[in-house]
Protein backbone atom coordinates (compact mmCIF):
# COMPACT_ATOMS: atom_id res chain seq x y z
CA UNK A 1 0.00 0.00 0.00
CA UNK A 2 2.73 2.41 1.08
CA UNK A 3 4.85 1.39 -1.88
CA UNK A 4 2.18 2.03 -4.50
CA UNK A 5 1.56 5.48 -3.13
CA UNK A 6 5.25 6.38 -3.42
CA UNK A 7 5.34 4.91 -6.91
CA UNK A 8 2.38 6.94 -7.97
CA UNK A 9 3.99 10.04 -6.52
CA UNK A 10 7.24 9.38 -8.40
CA UNK A 11 5.32 8.80 -11.60
CA UNK A 12 3.52 12.05 -11.07
CA UNK A 13 6.80 13.89 -10.69
CA UNK A 14 8.17 12.23 -13.80
CA UNK A 15 5.20 13.39 -15.83
CA UNK A 16 5.87 16.98 -14.88
CA UNK A 17 9.62 16.74 -15.57
CA UNK A 18 10.44 16.33 -11.92
CA UNK A 19 8.95 19.70 -11.06
CA UNK A 20 6.26 20.32 -8.54
CA UNK A 21 3.59 22.58 -9.95
CA UNK A 22 3.16 25.75 -7.99
CA UNK A 23 0.56 27.61 -9.99
CA UNK A 24 -2.87 26.67 -11.23
CA UNK A 25 -2.23 25.55 -14.78
CA UNK A 26 -5.62 26.76 -16.05
CA UNK A 27 -5.07 30.36 -15.06
CA UNK A 28 -1.46 30.23 -16.21
CA UNK A 29 -2.41 29.30 -19.74
CA UNK A 30 -5.07 32.02 -19.84
CA UNK A 31 -2.53 34.59 -18.71
CA UNK A 32 -0.05 33.40 -21.31
CA UNK A 33 -2.66 33.58 -24.06
CA UNK A 34 -3.62 37.05 -22.95
CA UNK A 35 -0.04 38.31 -22.94
CA UNK A 36 0.65 36.79 -26.35
CA UNK A 37 -2.53 38.28 -27.81
CA UNK A 38 -1.79 41.73 -26.38
CA UNK A 39 1.73 41.65 -27.78
CA UNK A 40 0.54 40.64 -31.24
CA UNK A 41 -2.27 43.24 -31.31
CA UNK A 42 0.11 45.98 -30.14
CA UNK A 43 2.74 45.16 -32.72
CA UNK A 44 0.14 45.07 -35.47
CA UNK A 45 -1.22 48.42 -34.22
CA UNK A 46 2.25 49.93 -34.19
CA UNK A 47 2.86 48.67 -37.70
CA UNK A 48 -0.53 50.00 -38.83
CA UNK A 49 0.35 53.50 -37.65
CA UNK A 50 3.27 53.57 -40.13
CA UNK A 51 5.34 55.85 -37.92
CA UNK A 52 8.36 57.44 -39.50
CA UNK A 53 10.87 56.55 -36.80
CA UNK A 54 13.90 57.84 -38.71
CA UNK A 55 12.37 61.28 -39.09
CA UNK A 56 11.36 61.36 -35.42
CA UNK A 57 14.81 60.32 -34.24
CA UNK A 58 16.57 62.74 -36.56
CA UNK A 59 14.56 65.56 -34.99
CA UNK A 60 15.36 64.60 -31.41
CA UNK A 61 18.07 67.28 -31.11
CA UNK A 62 15.36 69.86 -31.81
CA UNK A 63 13.46 68.53 -28.81
CA UNK A 64 16.49 69.17 -26.62
CA UNK A 65 16.69 72.69 -28.00
CA UNK A 66 12.99 73.27 -27.23
CA UNK A 67 13.47 72.14 -23.65
CA UNK A 68 16.44 74.48 -23.35
CA UNK A 69 14.30 77.36 -24.57
CA UNK A 70 11.42 76.40 -22.24
CA UNK A 71 13.78 76.36 -19.29
CA UNK A 72 14.73 80.00 -19.87
CA UNK A 73 11.72 81.27 -17.93
CA UNK A 74 10.46 84.63 -19.11
CA UNK A 75 8.82 86.73 -16.38
CA UNK A 76 7.87 89.48 -18.80
CA UNK A 77 4.13 88.82 -18.86
CA UNK A 78 3.95 87.22 -15.47
CA UNK A 79 0.85 89.20 -14.46
CA UNK A 80 -1.12 87.95 -17.45
CA UNK A 81 0.04 84.38 -16.96
CA UNK A 82 -0.90 84.50 -13.30
CA UNK A 83 -4.34 85.80 -14.16
CA UNK A 84 -4.89 82.98 -16.65
CA UNK A 85 -3.63 80.52 -14.06
CA UNK A 86 -6.01 81.77 -11.35
CA UNK A 87 -8.81 81.47 -13.92
CA UNK A 88 -7.89 77.82 -14.47
CA UNK A 89 -7.79 77.07 -10.74
CA UNK A 90 -11.14 78.80 -10.27
CA UNK A 91 -12.67 76.70 -13.05
CA UNK A 92 -11.29 73.55 -11.42
CA UNK A 93 -12.67 74.41 -7.98
CA UNK A 94 -16.12 75.44 -9.17
CA UNK A 95 -16.48 72.50 -11.57
CA UNK A 96 -15.53 70.09 -8.79
CA UNK A 97 -17.92 71.61 -6.24
CA UNK A 98 -20.92 71.85 -8.56
CA UNK A 99 -20.39 68.36 -9.94
CA UNK A 100 -20.10 66.87 -6.45
CA UNK A 101 -23.44 68.44 -5.51
CA UNK A 102 -25.11 67.33 -8.73
CA UNK A 103 -23.48 63.91 -8.46
CA UNK A 104 -24.81 63.43 -4.91
CA UNK A 105 -28.37 64.19 -5.96
CA UNK A 106 -28.24 62.04 -9.08
CA UNK A 107 -26.53 59.17 -7.26
CA UNK A 108 -29.39 59.15 -4.74
CA UNK A 109 -31.76 58.46 -7.63
CA UNK A 110 -29.41 55.92 -9.16
CA UNK A 111 -28.69 53.83 -6.05
CA UNK A 112 -30.65 50.60 -6.08
CA UNK A 113 -31.21 50.53 -2.32
CA UNK A 114 -32.81 54.00 -2.35
CA UNK A 115 -34.63 53.96 -5.67
CA UNK A 116 -36.79 50.89 -5.95
CA UNK A 117 -37.82 51.66 -9.51
CA UNK A 118 -35.52 49.47 -11.61
CA UNK A 119 -36.20 51.33 -14.83
CA UNK A 120 -34.94 54.64 -13.41
CA UNK A 121 -31.69 53.17 -12.09
CA UNK A 122 -30.93 51.42 -15.38
CA UNK A 123 -31.76 54.48 -17.46
CA UNK A 124 -29.59 56.71 -15.27
CA UNK A 125 -26.66 54.33 -15.33
CA UNK A 126 -26.81 54.03 -19.14
CA UNK A 127 -27.01 57.80 -19.47
CA UNK A 128 -23.96 58.31 -17.24
CA UNK A 129 -22.01 55.68 -19.13
CA UNK A 130 -22.63 57.66 -22.29
CA UNK A 131 -21.63 60.97 -20.69
CA UNK A 132 -18.42 59.46 -19.32
CA UNK A 133 -17.52 57.81 -22.60
CA UNK A 134 -17.20 61.15 -24.40
CA UNK A 135 -13.96 62.97 -23.54
CA UNK A 136 -14.26 66.20 -21.53
CA UNK A 137 -12.82 68.55 -24.19
CA UNK A 138 -15.68 67.56 -26.49
CA UNK A 139 -18.20 68.73 -23.89
CA UNK A 140 -16.22 71.92 -23.43
CA UNK A 141 -16.23 72.57 -27.17
CA UNK A 142 -20.01 72.14 -27.25
CA UNK A 143 -20.44 74.36 -24.18
CA UNK A 144 -18.32 76.97 -25.95
CA UNK A 145 -20.75 76.93 -28.85
CA UNK A 146 -23.74 77.49 -26.53
CA UNK A 147 -22.33 79.82 -23.89
CA UNK A 148 -19.61 81.67 -25.76
CA UNK A 149 -16.04 82.24 -24.65
CA UNK A 150 -15.32 82.48 -20.95
CA UNK A 151 -15.00 80.47 -17.76
CA UNK A 152 -18.68 79.46 -17.82
CA UNK A 153 -18.13 77.19 -20.82
CA UNK A 154 -15.17 75.54 -19.12
CA UNK A 155 -17.08 74.98 -15.89
CA UNK A 156 -20.16 73.56 -17.60
CA UNK A 157 -18.09 71.36 -19.92
CA UNK A 158 -16.02 69.94 -17.06
CA UNK A 159 -19.15 69.46 -14.97
CA UNK A 160 -20.79 67.18 -17.53
CA UNK A 161 -18.06 64.58 -17.39
CA UNK A 162 -17.30 65.00 -13.68
CA UNK A 163 -20.96 64.75 -12.67
CA UNK A 164 -21.28 61.47 -14.53
CA UNK A 165 -18.10 60.27 -12.86
CA UNK A 166 -19.31 61.24 -9.37
CA UNK A 167 -22.79 59.86 -9.95
CA UNK A 168 -21.33 56.46 -10.73
CA UNK A 169 -18.80 56.51 -7.91
CA UNK A 170 -21.31 57.73 -5.32
CA UNK A 171 -23.94 55.24 -6.47
CA UNK A 172 -21.42 52.53 -5.70
CA UNK A 173 -20.69 54.02 -2.26
CA UNK A 174 -24.39 54.40 -1.44
CA UNK A 175 -25.12 50.83 -2.46
CA UNK A 176 -22.34 49.64 -0.17
CA UNK A 177 -24.25 50.97 2.85
CA UNK A 178 -25.66 47.86 4.59
CA UNK A 179 -29.31 47.08 3.92
CA UNK A 180 -29.95 46.71 7.70
CA UNK A 181 -29.21 50.38 8.33
CA UNK A 182 -31.85 51.48 5.85
CA UNK A 183 -34.31 48.91 7.10
CA UNK A 184 -33.86 50.06 10.69
CA UNK A 185 -34.63 53.64 9.71
CA UNK A 186 -37.59 52.57 7.60
CA UNK A 187 -38.96 50.73 10.62
CA UNK A 188 -38.89 53.94 12.64
CA UNK A 189 -40.95 55.59 9.93
CA UNK A 190 -38.24 57.83 8.56
CA UNK A 191 -38.88 59.40 5.17
CA UNK A 192 -36.67 58.82 2.14
CA UNK A 193 -34.98 62.17 2.66
CA UNK A 194 -34.27 61.36 6.30
CA UNK A 195 -32.77 58.02 5.38
CA UNK A 196 -30.53 59.68 2.81
CA UNK A 197 -29.40 62.52 5.07
CA UNK A 198 -28.87 60.66 8.33
CA UNK A 199 -27.84 57.17 7.27
CA UNK A 200 -26.47 57.04 3.75
CA UNK A 201 -24.60 60.32 3.58
CA UNK A 202 -22.62 59.95 6.85
CA UNK A 203 -21.76 56.35 6.04
CA UNK A 204 -20.42 57.29 2.63
CA UNK A 205 -18.74 60.56 3.71
CA UNK A 206 -15.15 59.34 3.79
CA UNK A 207 -15.51 57.73 0.37
CA UNK A 208 -17.09 60.89 -1.00
CA UNK A 209 -14.09 62.88 0.19
CA UNK A 210 -11.65 60.42 -1.35
CA UNK A 211 -13.43 60.53 -4.72
CA UNK A 212 -13.57 64.32 -4.59
CA UNK A 213 -9.83 64.54 -4.02
CA UNK A 214 -9.14 62.15 -6.88
CA UNK A 215 -11.41 64.04 -9.25
CA UNK A 216 -9.95 67.40 -8.23
CA UNK A 217 -6.56 66.31 -9.57
CA UNK A 218 -8.10 65.08 -12.82
CA UNK A 219 -10.21 68.23 -13.16
CA UNK A 220 -7.15 70.41 -12.79
CA UNK A 221 -5.27 68.72 -15.59
CA UNK A 222 -8.43 68.82 -17.73
CA UNK A 223 -9.01 72.49 -17.08
CA UNK A 224 -5.33 73.22 -17.75
CA UNK A 225 -5.71 71.86 -21.28
CA UNK A 226 -9.06 73.51 -22.02
CA UNK A 227 -7.33 76.60 -23.35
CA UNK A 228 -5.50 74.56 -25.95
CA UNK A 229 -8.72 73.70 -27.75
CA UNK A 230 -10.08 77.24 -27.67
CA UNK A 231 -11.32 78.00 -24.14
CA UNK A 232 -9.50 80.39 -21.82
CA UNK A 233 -7.10 79.86 -18.95
CA UNK A 234 -3.53 78.71 -18.63
CA UNK A 235 -3.81 76.27 -21.52
CA UNK A 236 -4.37 79.15 -23.90
CA UNK A 237 -1.25 80.86 -22.54
CA UNK A 238 0.81 77.70 -23.09
CA UNK A 239 -0.49 76.95 -26.59
CA UNK A 240 -0.38 80.55 -27.73
CA UNK A 241 3.14 81.17 -26.45
CA UNK A 242 4.51 77.96 -27.94
CA UNK A 243 2.94 78.71 -31.30
CA UNK A 244 4.32 82.25 -31.16
CA UNK A 245 7.82 80.95 -30.30
CA UNK A 246 7.68 82.66 -26.87
CA UNK A 247 9.14 79.60 -25.20
CA UNK A 248 10.20 81.37 -22.01
CA UNK A 249 6.65 82.51 -21.23
CA UNK A 250 5.27 79.06 -22.12
CA UNK A 251 7.87 77.48 -19.86
CA UNK A 252 6.75 79.64 -16.97
CA UNK A 253 3.11 78.64 -17.51
CA UNK A 254 4.08 74.96 -17.64
CA UNK A 255 6.05 75.32 -14.41
CA UNK A 256 2.98 76.86 -12.75
CA UNK A 257 0.80 73.94 -13.90
CA UNK A 258 3.36 71.40 -12.74
CA UNK A 259 3.88 73.14 -9.37
CA UNK A 260 0.17 73.29 -8.60
CA UNK A 261 -0.49 69.69 -9.66
CA UNK A 262 2.46 68.53 -7.56
CA UNK A 263 1.31 70.47 -4.47
CA UNK A 264 -2.24 69.10 -4.78
CA UNK A 265 -0.85 65.59 -5.04
CA UNK A 266 1.32 66.12 -1.96
CA UNK A 267 -1.58 67.51 0.08
CA UNK A 268 -3.90 64.64 -0.82
CA UNK A 269 -1.26 61.98 -0.19
CA UNK A 270 -0.61 63.46 3.26
CA UNK A 271 -4.33 63.63 4.05
CA UNK A 272 -4.82 60.06 2.88
CA UNK A 273 -1.90 58.81 4.94
CA UNK A 274 -2.91 60.57 8.14
CA UNK A 275 -6.69 60.60 8.21
CA UNK A 276 -8.27 58.02 5.95
CA UNK B 1 -31.32 70.77 29.28
CA UNK B 2 -30.63 67.35 27.80
CA UNK B 3 -27.10 67.13 26.48
CA UNK B 4 -26.51 65.53 23.12
CA UNK B 5 -24.13 62.64 22.69
CA UNK B 6 -22.13 62.98 19.52
CA UNK B 7 -22.40 59.89 17.34
CA UNK B 8 -19.39 60.79 15.27
CA UNK B 9 -15.83 60.40 16.40
CA UNK B 10 -14.81 63.98 17.41
CA UNK B 11 -11.53 63.76 15.54
CA UNK B 12 -13.33 62.66 12.39
CA UNK B 13 -15.87 65.43 12.87
CA UNK B 14 -13.05 67.99 13.08
CA UNK B 15 -11.64 66.75 9.78
CA UNK B 16 -15.02 67.10 8.07
CA UNK B 17 -15.56 70.56 9.54
CA UNK B 18 -12.20 71.79 8.29
CA UNK B 19 -12.86 70.20 4.93
CA UNK B 20 -16.16 72.03 4.59
CA UNK B 21 -14.63 75.36 5.67
CA UNK B 22 -11.81 75.03 3.12
CA UNK B 23 -14.29 74.10 0.40
CA UNK B 24 -16.50 77.09 1.25
CA UNK B 25 -13.58 79.54 1.18
CA UNK B 26 -12.34 78.11 -2.13
CA UNK B 27 -15.85 78.31 -3.54
CA UNK B 28 -16.18 82.02 -2.69
CA UNK B 29 -12.72 82.84 -4.03
CA UNK B 30 -13.28 80.91 -7.25
CA UNK B 31 -16.69 82.45 -7.82
CA UNK B 32 -15.15 85.90 -7.31
CA UNK B 33 -12.31 85.23 -9.76
CA UNK B 34 -14.33 83.61 -12.51
CA UNK B 35 -17.56 85.63 -11.93
CA UNK B 36 -19.46 82.43 -12.70
CA UNK B 37 -23.14 82.57 -11.97
CA UNK B 38 -24.89 79.20 -12.22
CA UNK B 39 -28.26 80.95 -12.60
CA UNK B 40 -27.01 82.53 -15.78
CA UNK B 41 -26.54 79.07 -17.27
CA UNK B 42 -30.07 78.16 -16.23
CA UNK B 43 -31.49 81.34 -17.77
CA UNK B 44 -29.69 80.77 -21.01
CA UNK B 45 -30.69 77.14 -21.30
CA UNK B 46 -33.22 78.00 -24.01
CA UNK B 47 -30.30 78.68 -26.32
CA UNK B 48 -28.88 75.29 -25.40
CA UNK B 49 -32.02 73.31 -26.19
CA UNK B 50 -32.39 75.19 -29.46
CA UNK B 51 -28.81 74.31 -30.37
CA UNK B 52 -29.29 70.70 -29.31
CA UNK B 53 -32.44 70.04 -31.34
CA UNK B 54 -31.85 72.26 -34.35
CA UNK B 55 -28.16 71.95 -35.15
CA UNK B 56 -27.05 68.91 -33.28
CA UNK B 57 -29.80 66.34 -33.61
CA UNK B 58 -30.39 64.17 -35.50
CA UNK B 59 -26.78 62.99 -35.82
CA UNK B 60 -25.51 62.40 -39.31
CA UNK B 61 -23.36 59.31 -39.71
CA UNK B 62 -20.69 59.48 -42.29
CA UNK B 63 -19.22 56.06 -43.00
CA UNK B 64 -16.59 57.32 -45.37
CA UNK B 65 -13.24 55.47 -45.44
CA UNK B 66 -11.63 58.49 -43.79
CA UNK B 67 -13.78 58.14 -40.67
CA UNK B 68 -13.28 54.38 -40.44
CA UNK B 69 -9.54 54.77 -40.89
CA UNK B 70 -9.31 57.50 -38.26
CA UNK B 71 -11.16 55.31 -35.76
CA UNK B 72 -8.62 52.56 -36.40
CA UNK B 73 -5.76 55.05 -35.99
CA UNK B 74 -7.15 56.24 -32.63
CA UNK B 75 -7.56 52.67 -31.44
CA UNK B 76 -4.08 51.66 -32.66
CA UNK B 77 -2.55 54.71 -30.96
CA UNK B 78 -4.14 53.85 -27.63
CA UNK B 79 -3.21 50.16 -27.67
CA UNK B 80 0.34 50.48 -28.96
CA UNK B 81 1.28 53.39 -26.71
CA UNK B 82 -0.11 51.58 -23.66
CA UNK B 83 1.83 48.45 -24.54
CA UNK B 84 5.18 50.16 -25.16
CA UNK B 85 4.64 52.27 -22.03
CA UNK B 86 3.93 49.13 -19.98
CA UNK B 87 7.16 47.48 -21.11
CA UNK B 88 9.24 50.54 -20.25
CA UNK B 89 7.32 51.16 -17.03
CA UNK B 90 8.03 47.59 -15.87
CA UNK B 91 11.77 48.04 -16.44
CA UNK B 92 11.80 51.40 -14.67
CA UNK B 93 9.56 50.22 -11.84
CA UNK B 94 11.81 47.33 -10.81
CA UNK B 95 14.68 49.79 -10.53
CA UNK B 96 12.46 52.47 -9.00
CA UNK B 97 10.99 50.46 -6.14
CA UNK B 98 12.89 51.27 -2.96
CA UNK B 99 12.52 47.76 -1.56
CA UNK B 100 13.96 46.15 -4.68
CA UNK B 101 16.26 48.54 -6.48
CA UNK B 102 19.97 47.76 -6.21
CA UNK B 103 20.79 51.47 -6.08
CA UNK B 104 18.72 53.68 -3.76
CA UNK B 105 19.80 56.85 -5.54
CA UNK B 106 18.52 55.51 -8.85
CA UNK B 107 15.18 54.64 -7.23
CA UNK B 108 14.73 58.21 -6.03
CA UNK B 109 15.72 59.62 -9.43
CA UNK B 110 13.22 57.41 -11.24
CA UNK B 111 10.41 58.38 -8.87
CA UNK B 112 11.18 62.06 -9.28
CA UNK B 113 11.36 61.73 -13.05
CA UNK B 114 8.03 59.91 -13.19
CA UNK B 115 6.42 62.52 -10.92
CA UNK B 116 7.67 65.27 -13.20
CA UNK B 117 6.36 63.60 -16.36
CA UNK B 118 3.04 62.70 -14.76
CA UNK B 119 2.10 66.09 -13.38
CA UNK B 120 2.25 67.78 -16.77
CA UNK B 121 -0.93 67.04 -18.74
CA UNK B 122 -0.71 64.90 -21.89
CA UNK B 123 -1.83 67.74 -24.11
CA UNK B 124 0.97 70.01 -22.86
CA UNK B 125 3.44 67.30 -23.81
CA UNK B 126 1.76 67.09 -27.18
CA UNK B 127 2.22 70.82 -27.72
CA UNK B 128 5.88 70.77 -26.66
CA UNK B 129 6.52 67.84 -28.99
CA UNK B 130 4.57 69.36 -31.88
CA UNK B 131 6.66 72.50 -31.74
CA UNK B 132 9.90 70.59 -32.09
CA UNK B 133 9.03 67.37 -33.92
CA UNK B 134 6.24 68.62 -36.16
CA UNK B 135 2.58 67.58 -36.32
CA UNK B 136 1.69 63.95 -36.95
CA UNK B 137 0.58 60.60 -35.62
CA UNK B 138 4.10 59.73 -34.47
CA UNK B 139 4.22 62.74 -32.18
CA UNK B 140 0.78 61.91 -30.81
CA UNK B 141 2.11 58.43 -30.08
CA UNK B 142 5.09 59.82 -28.15
CA UNK B 143 2.92 62.26 -26.17
CA UNK B 144 0.61 59.43 -25.11
CA UNK B 145 3.63 57.24 -24.39
CA UNK B 146 5.16 59.81 -22.04
CA UNK B 147 2.12 60.29 -19.80
CA UNK B 148 1.11 56.63 -19.81
CA UNK B 149 4.66 55.61 -19.01
CA UNK B 150 4.81 58.00 -16.06
CA UNK B 151 1.41 56.91 -14.74
CA UNK B 152 2.22 53.21 -15.03
CA UNK B 153 5.66 53.58 -13.49
CA UNK B 154 4.12 55.00 -10.35
CA UNK B 155 1.32 52.43 -10.29
CA UNK B 156 3.77 49.54 -10.82
CA UNK B 157 6.13 50.80 -8.11
CA UNK B 158 3.19 50.95 -5.69
CA UNK B 159 2.13 47.43 -6.64
CA UNK B 160 5.65 46.09 -6.15
CA UNK B 161 6.06 47.79 -2.78
CA UNK B 162 2.66 46.62 -1.58
CA UNK B 163 2.41 43.07 -2.79
CA UNK B 164 5.80 41.52 -2.64
CA UNK B 165 7.22 42.50 0.74
CA UNK B 166 7.33 38.98 2.21
CA UNK B 167 8.38 37.32 -1.02
CA UNK B 168 11.24 39.81 -1.37
CA UNK B 169 12.39 39.16 2.18
CA UNK B 170 12.37 35.43 1.55
CA UNK B 171 14.34 35.72 -1.66
CA UNK B 172 16.83 38.11 -0.09
CA UNK B 173 17.31 35.67 2.79
CA UNK B 174 18.05 32.90 0.27
CA UNK B 175 20.63 35.10 -1.36
CA UNK B 176 18.68 35.67 -4.58
CA UNK B 177 20.22 38.08 -7.07
CA UNK B 178 18.35 41.11 -8.38
CA UNK B 179 17.13 39.43 -11.58
CA UNK B 180 16.15 36.28 -9.69
CA UNK B 181 14.07 38.44 -7.39
CA UNK B 182 12.41 40.10 -10.36
CA UNK B 183 11.67 36.90 -12.28
CA UNK B 184 10.74 34.63 -9.37
CA UNK B 185 9.34 37.17 -6.92
CA UNK B 186 7.88 40.14 -8.73
CA UNK B 187 6.52 38.66 -11.93
CA UNK B 188 4.44 35.83 -10.43
CA UNK B 189 3.02 37.91 -7.57
CA UNK B 190 2.39 41.21 -9.34
CA UNK B 191 1.59 40.22 -12.91
CA UNK B 192 -2.19 40.22 -12.50
CA UNK B 193 -2.18 43.68 -10.92
CA UNK B 194 0.14 44.97 -13.64
CA UNK B 195 -2.36 43.69 -16.19
CA UNK B 196 -5.22 45.37 -14.31
CA UNK B 197 -3.40 48.72 -14.54
CA UNK B 198 -2.56 48.08 -18.17
CA UNK B 199 -6.22 47.52 -19.05
CA UNK B 200 -7.15 50.68 -17.15
CA UNK B 201 -4.54 52.62 -19.14
CA UNK B 202 -5.98 51.38 -22.43
CA UNK B 203 -9.37 52.78 -21.36
CA UNK B 204 -7.77 56.11 -20.44
CA UNK B 205 -5.75 56.25 -23.63
CA UNK B 206 -8.72 55.69 -25.92
CA UNK B 207 -10.09 58.96 -24.56
CA UNK B 208 -6.70 60.70 -24.41
CA UNK B 209 -5.82 59.78 -27.98
CA UNK B 210 -9.05 61.41 -29.14
CA UNK B 211 -7.99 64.61 -27.39
CA UNK B 212 -4.40 64.51 -28.65
CA UNK B 213 -5.87 63.97 -32.09
CA UNK B 214 -7.79 67.25 -31.81
CA UNK B 215 -4.63 69.33 -31.67
CA UNK B 216 -2.84 67.52 -34.48
CA UNK B 217 -2.15 63.94 -33.44
CA UNK B 218 -4.39 62.46 -36.11
CA UNK B 219 -7.25 60.02 -35.66
CA UNK B 220 -10.93 60.56 -34.90
CA UNK B 221 -10.27 63.62 -32.72
CA UNK B 222 -8.97 65.57 -35.71
CA UNK B 223 -12.09 64.71 -37.73
CA UNK B 224 -14.34 65.81 -34.86
CA UNK B 225 -12.44 69.05 -34.35
CA UNK B 226 -12.62 69.95 -38.02
CA UNK B 227 -16.39 69.23 -38.05
CA UNK B 228 -17.00 71.50 -35.05
CA UNK B 229 -14.77 74.25 -36.45
CA UNK B 230 -16.65 74.15 -39.76
CA UNK B 231 -20.06 74.29 -37.95
CA UNK B 232 -21.01 70.81 -39.18
CA UNK B 233 -22.72 70.00 -35.88
CA UNK B 234 -24.86 67.12 -37.13
CA UNK B 235 -21.72 65.41 -38.43
CA UNK B 236 -19.98 66.16 -35.13
CA UNK B 237 -22.88 64.55 -33.23
CA UNK B 238 -22.42 61.41 -35.31
CA UNK B 239 -18.69 61.33 -34.55
CA UNK B 240 -19.35 61.87 -30.83
CA UNK B 241 -21.72 58.91 -30.81
CA UNK B 242 -19.09 56.83 -32.61
CA UNK B 243 -16.45 57.83 -30.03
CA UNK B 244 -18.82 56.98 -27.18
CA UNK B 245 -19.59 53.61 -28.75
CA UNK B 246 -15.88 52.92 -29.17
CA UNK B 247 -15.08 53.80 -25.54
CA UNK B 248 -17.98 51.75 -24.19
CA UNK B 249 -16.98 48.77 -26.33
CA UNK B 250 -13.40 48.95 -25.09
CA UNK B 251 -14.69 49.15 -21.51
CA UNK B 252 -16.80 46.03 -22.07
CA UNK B 253 -13.81 44.25 -23.56
CA UNK B 254 -11.45 45.19 -20.73
CA UNK B 255 -14.08 44.21 -18.14
CA UNK B 256 -14.46 40.85 -19.86
CA UNK B 257 -10.69 40.34 -19.94
CA UNK B 258 -10.45 41.32 -16.29
CA UNK B 259 -12.98 38.67 -15.32
CA UNK B 260 -11.41 36.09 -17.59
CA UNK B 261 -7.72 36.60 -16.88
CA UNK B 262 -7.49 38.05 -13.41
CA UNK B 263 -9.73 35.77 -11.38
Amino acid sequence: MEQTFVQARVQCLEFSNGRIRVARSGQDSELRWFLAAVTVVSIVALYYLQLDWLKLISRLPDLGKTFGLLALLDFHDFGLTLEAFSQTVAITVLATIYSVLLGLVLAAFGARNLMKNKFVTYALSAFFTFLRAVPTPVWVLLALVCLGLGPAAGIVGLCVHATAFFARAFTQSFEDVPEEVIEALEATGASKLHIFLSAILPAAASQIMAWTGLRFEINFSESAILGMIGAGGIGFAIANNIQGYQFGAAGLAIVLVFGFAYCVELVFTTIKKNYI
Amino acid sequence: MPEKISIMNPREKQVYTWFLVVVLVLFCLATYISRFNPLEVLWEQGEFWKFLFQDFLPPRFNASPVVVESILVTFALAVSSSFVAAVFAFLFAVFGSTSLSPWKGLARTIRGFATFLRNIPTLVWAFILFSSLGIGTGVGFIALLISTFAFMTRAFIEVIDEVSCDAMEGLTACGGTFWQKVCQGIVPTCLTQFIAWFLYCIELNIRASTIVGMVGGGGIGLVLFSYIKSFNYAGAAGIILVIAAMVIMVEFLTNYLRRKVLT
